[in-house]
């Protein structure tokens, strides 16, 4: 084939092997960097206000347990930010699953192992349901999921009757759980681990684990970045685009029934609109750990970073008794402004 | 190896892109393929690579019947590269072939060979979307080696591209059809055409006019029979003389990217100027930046007020707005009343007389712009430019993709806007549009102005053309010895 040598003048200048190394690594590394220098300043701001009580332990293991939700719900919407598209009804499945699983477990007293069954069951048909407008339909997935989410709040309001659920106090005319059940139940989230670890904290790092190897490690993660990349190229190359897309819309309904299933065994009671505070602090989260809207671009690590940072927010404005509104206020600022300075950087790596 | 397309038709609603297109081309050779916009060039490309389906035909790939789903494949060389910008050259190449389930995707021994002679070693980590154009061509090109194309087709591929990064592609397309490969070539330069490739076929209204070959294939005789196929439009007279006061003047007028440099040029009041260039020439650039659409520095002194029509619809007209608005839009405050009132009457009675000054074919003025047809969605587009009177109207391709009736018009327009003591610039790319239109012409090549001549002056467009052509290619022969691919074949 073709022996023609490039003159070294006409590769771009910062392509020497360690040079490039370091290249790669530094623009990931910058990036998290940052946010990680984000986290720490926003933490010791916490705590000289509140006196040294933000950085109390059995604080900070709260921290670990808000973030841990954000997390694993944040990661299967990292994934469909991937493949380049968008989920707004997430939160409300979120809603959907838990009240899934408590109205069958409670009060139509099927079996726990049926009930977790059902509430996997719903989150894969509204997965499937997004993904069938979005690939197969060919509406915008912001419309698609748009639609959904107050389809399936709808439809969470019916099963439930706008009830609130508690296996430890059915509703009148129910019998109780059995009580093997109910231990099995709490047990899954609400156990503490030597150290006072939240168990829940255990399960993000199982979870994510899973997303880095899926992701980073595997044919489907690659797939999944080249659809995201260049739909157009990688239908042109041969790849299902539609399977693909289907696979990130069911990654992100799973991982929003497992958080549901998580807190509702925490807090052991659940209210149909639970998941209705969801949706923009996940989306926030994905966001500012790096993931964009294009498609394409976003990490595990980044994703589990812009959590913890928005665990810290909200934890500490909450021990410094701000109030909701601070929270609110902060939230957005923060979020614009981690987009705004990733576009800063991201310039300033091209025209270098 | 071999390439046949017999009798290929492919329909769009009423306009026929593709008429019956035959063609064949053999692996060892570069074809040349070259066409006026419009003749179905583009759609040719879609269809061998897989994007486009075609009405009827048949396309055979080493005597068997191919469909784009076929093993053979077909490896399509854009002018903007099909590729995934986020992920790595490496990951560029191994997309769609992939050889593991758990791990990454990393390059077997004979990639990496691969990657080395194409001298891309040094970046095959890197994302693609951060690279120069040139590198992700060649990326490109490796998918199709790798795929085991036997057809790669070049879509205009050097357009955007450096004289050296062209030079270096030629030298992988020649080493391509040495390798008994298929190679297409579609392109607009002409005297690229003409000294890489052992034919060339000129394409015009979806079919194939004429095969050049041998002694016949010349700059000069691809230019002719591109043209020889227009039905030329009325010729609007042109001047010998313009004598009017300047109306727009540069002075080392430098593009900040380096599209073109060091211009000085002038435009006189009554007077239509055309510039012509091959695409990445700095002919559109140099137009574009008139207007202050591209940044560029120097001095540029106009009479008045710049208005400006792109080439595409879409960068000029209101696709969500109807015929009234589109017309409206660039009236500034002529339509409003106190307040920012707008007064729909008076916008709605000059809309009726631009309709009728314009003859744009259009039921009612509150139709949609996107009801009607091209060629008065331009004229639209000409309209709302021109009922502004700006001293100088600065327009990019403005019949491109418009029929011969509505192209005339437009010409009138233009001169009748002219005369009135204004100034028109047009960027073209065909010679049948100066011919017709302008009064004068400047030949950009490669950055710089090389030629200025008066239409007036050529009996016929054929004339005209040879000039064009000859003029650029002895700029091209400027070059640095040993640089240009060309030598070789021209004796």
């Amino acid at each position: 084939m073709t022996a023609e040598v490039l003159e070294p003048h006409e590769l771009p200048p910062t392509t020497t092997g360690t040079r490039r190394a370091a290249n790669s690594l530094l623009g990931t590394a910058a990036r998290l960097g940052g946010l990680v220098l984000a986290i720490a300043l926003v933490m010791l701001f916490f705590a000289i206000k509140s006196d040294g009580l933000f950085l109390k332990t059995n604080n900070l293991l709260g921290l670990l347990r808000y973030m841990s939700s954000l997390a694993i719900v944040g990661l299967g919407l990292t994934a469909v930010l991937v493949v380049g598209e968008i989920d707004l009804s997430f939160g409300n499945l979120y809603g959907l699953s838990a009240m899934v699983a408590a109205v069958a477990w409670i009060e139509w007293e099927w079996a726990l192992w049926m009930a977790i069954l059902a509430a996997y069951a719903a989150a894969i048909a509204v997965g499937s349901f997004n993904a069938f407008f979005t690939a197969v339909v060919k509406i915008p997935s912001f419309v698609a999921t748009l639609g959904s989410s107050t389809l399936i709040l709808g439809f969470t309001l019916y099963v439930s009757n706008s009830n609130r659920y508690d296996p430890r106090y059915p509703p009148p005319g129910k019998p109780d759980v059995s009580t093997g059940e109910l231990a099995l139940f709490r047990g899954l989230a609400n156990q503490d681990l030597p150290g006072k670890l939240p168990m829940q904290v255990i399960w993000m790092a199982g979870i994510a684990l899973v997303f880095w190897f899926a992701l980073r490690r595997s044919l489907f993660g690659f797939r999944l970045r080249a659809v995201g990349g260049n739909p157009t190229a990688a239908r042109l190359a041969g790849l299902p685009v539609a399977r693909y897309k289907w696979f990130a819309f069911l990654l992100v309904s799973v991982a929003a029934a497992t958080a549901a299933l998580l807190d509702f065994s925490y807090v052991a009671s659940v209210a149909p609109d639970a998941g209705l505070t969801l949706l923009f602090p996940t989306f926030a989260a994905v966001i500012i750990g790096g993931a964009s809207l294009q498609g394409g671009h976003g990490t595990v690590l980044g994703t589990l970073l812009g959590a913890l940072l928005l665990a810290v927010i909200a934890n500490g404005l909450a021990v410094t008794a701000a109030g909701a509104f601070a929270q609110q206020m902060l939230l957005g600022f923060v979020t614009i402004g981690a987009v705004v300075l990733d576009q800063f950087t991201q310039r300033w790596r091209t025209n270098r | 190896m071999s390439v046949v397309l017999t009798g290929l038709v492919k329909r769009y609603g009423p306009t026929v892109a593709l008429d019956g297109l035959d063609l064949y081309a053999l692996g060892g050779e570069i074809l040349g393929i070259a066409g006026p916009n419009g003749s179905g060039k583009s759609t040719m490309v879609g269809v061998l690579s897989g994007e486009t389906p075609v009405d009827s035909g048949v396309i055979e790939v080493n005597g068997q019947a191919w469909t784009p789903t076929r093993n053979t494949k077909v490896a399509v060389v854009h002018q903007e590269p099909q590729l995934f910008p986020n992920l790595s050259v490496a990951e560029n190449l191994v997309a769609g072939r992939e050889q593991f389930r758990f791990g990454r995707p990393s390059l077997t021994p004979d990639e990496r060979l691969l990657v080395d002679d194409f001298g891309m070693h040094g970046v095959v980590d890197r994302p693609l979307g951060a690279l120069p154009l040139s590198f992700r061509q060649r990326v490109e090109i490796m998918r199709g080696l790798l795929q085991d194309a036997a057809v790669v087709l070049f879509d205009e591929p050097n357009s955007a591209l450096t004289f050296d990064e062209s030079a270096e592609l030629f030298e992988n397309m020649h080493a391509l059809a040495a390798a008994g490969k298929v190679v297409m070539l579609v392109s607009h330069r002409l005297s690229e055409l003409a000294a890489h490739c052992a034919r060339v076929v000129v394409i015009c209204d979806g079919r194939t006019r004429v095969e050049l070959s041998g002694a016949e294939l010349t700059p000069e005789r691809i230019a002719q029979e591109l043209v020889a196929g227009i039905v030329v439009a009325e010729r609007t007279s042109s001047k010998r003389d313009v004598n009017g006061d300047v109306a727009l003047e540069s002075d080392t007028w430098t593009h900040r990217r380096g599209a073109f440099r060091d211009v000085s040029m002038q435009v006189a009041a009554g007077e239509v100027l055309a510039v012509m260039g091959v695409e990445g020439a700095g002919g559109r650039e140099l137009v574009r930046s008139l207007a202050q659409l591209e940044d560029a520095t120097g001095s540029l002194k106009c009479a008045g007020r710049v208005e400006y029509v792109t080439g595409d619809r879409a960068g000029s007209l209101f696709s969500n707005l109807s015929v009234e608005e589109n017309l409206a839009l660039r009236m500034g405050s002529a339509y409003t009343g106190p307040m920012g009132w707008w007064r729909r009457g008076v916008s709605r009675s000059a809309a009726v007389e631009a309709k009728k000054r314009f003859g744009i074919k259009a039921a009612d003025v509150d139709d949609s712009i996107g009801s009607l047809s091209g060629g008065n969605q331009q004229k639209v587009a000409l309209a709302a430019a021109l009922l502004t009177d700006p001293a100088v109207l600065v327009l990019e391709e403005p019949t491109r993709g418009v029929d011969v009736g509505a192209k005339a018009d437009i010409y009138r327009q233009l001169h009748t806007h002219a005369r009135s003591g204004r100034a028109v610039v047009l960027y073209c790319t065909e010679e049948s549009e100066v011919f017709e239109c302008a009064d004068r012409v400047v030949l950009v090549s490669r950055g710089r102005v090389i030629d200025d001549a008066l239409v007036a002056d050529f009996s016929d467009v054929e004339e005209l053309a040879r000039h064009l052509s000859a003029a650029t290619r002895a700029d091209e022969q400027l070059t640095p010895a040993g640089s240009n691919p060309a030598g070789s074949k021209e004796e």
